[in-house]
């Protein structure tokens, strides 16, 4: 008894899974383990409201794949941010700007030499 | 949503990655363990989900723009704020300057374990027995078959015939007021002694 009031108490806010989250929208949690999510719903207003909006749609049997959809969006997202970031350091990068101005130099240098070599 | 390779690495270790690198891969890698909520939480507000799924793209856009600006600690709950004050903006029809500023650590402790010393005593369960007698008779029962025969909330409906949203409703409520009821009587107790 002592223990159960303990819960009415305690504010732990664990972190909840999205596979149990999953489970417990599917109904494929037992009543043991539908109360311990419940319970710590109570502490978590994030999970809570998630919950509650996820309960009201129609059809919520297509959420994991809803959700690996998004997934792959964000992965396509911060993949492609990073591609454009190690262009940009490419850019920046000092060593490009000493190359070309070497070829540059050695270019102009080619050119005098074959230049007076021709004349003479 | 398979178990990843990253699942042993807690939130706050993947920020320090990200302050340390700048790469968002590892903002991504933290998102992606809050999709369902995102979804979940768009979906309560915007009641659709073509506007839920758009609108969680459009965050993790802001999260990954506005991230590198503050120096977050609790990153849970800074993006559980984040996902409300969008939803509120969107169903506002735009900006709105009223809501709560984007900040490192407002609202972003979560709720700790305040009551450890109240847990450790015994008077407390004395008068919090007290206090589940004095709520109405409607939370007194859901607050006795949750917390005491540990019911979850579809028993409770099949033995009460109270609807799930009420059910939830008389928790959340009963459990507030525990908490005061129990404050009221602990300050009486001490005046007492």
């Amino acid at each position: 008894m002592k223990d159960n009031l303990k819960d009415i108490l305690s504010n732990l806010n664990p972190d909840i899974d999205q596979e149990t989250l999953l489970l417990y929208l599917q109904g494929k949690l037992s009543p043991e383990k539908q109360h311990e999510l419940e319970k710590q719903m109570l502490d978590n207003d994030f999970e809570a409201d998630a919950m509650e909006g996820l309960q009201s749609m129609p059809n919520n049997q297509n959420v994991s794949f809803l959700v690996e959809q998004l997934n792959r969006d964000l992965r396509k997202k911060t993949a492609e941010k990073k591609s454009r970031r190690d262009k940009l350091r490419l850019k920046s990068d000092p060593w490009i700007w000493v190359s070309i101005l070497i070829i540059l130099l050695l270019i102009v240098i080619s050119y005098v030499i074959i230049h007076k070599y021709l004349r003479g | 949503m398979k178990p990843g390779r990253y699942d042993h690495i807690t939130d706050e270790q993947l920020l320090s990655y990200y302050y340390a690198d700048g790469n968002q891969e590892w903002i991504g890698i933290l998102l992606e363990r809050y999709t369902l909520l995102l979804f979940g939480v768009c979906m309560k507000y915007l009641k659709n989900e073509e506007d839920a799924k758009d609108s969680v793209q459009q965050i993790f856009l802001k999260v990954l723009t506005e991230v590198s600006k503050h120096q977050i600690t609790y990153f849970k709950s800074w993006l559980y704020m984040v996902a409300k004050n969008h939803c509120l903006m969107k169903l506002r029809g735009g900006p709105n300057k009223n809501l709560q500023e984007l900040s490192d650590n407002l609202t972003n402790a979560p709720d700790e374990d305040k009551n450890g010393e109240l847990l450790e005593n015994e008077r407390t369960y004395t008068l919090l027995e007290e206090a589940i007698e004095e709520l109405n008779e409607e939370q007194k029962q859901c607050v006795t078959l949750f917390y005491i025969h540990k019911y979850s909330y579809n028993q409770i409906v099949e033995k009460t015939n109270f609807s799930l949203s009420q059910v939830k409703s008389y928790l959340q409520n009963g459990k507030r007021n525990l908490k005061l009821l129990l404050e009221k009587k602990l300050k009486e107790n001490q005046t007492k002694q």
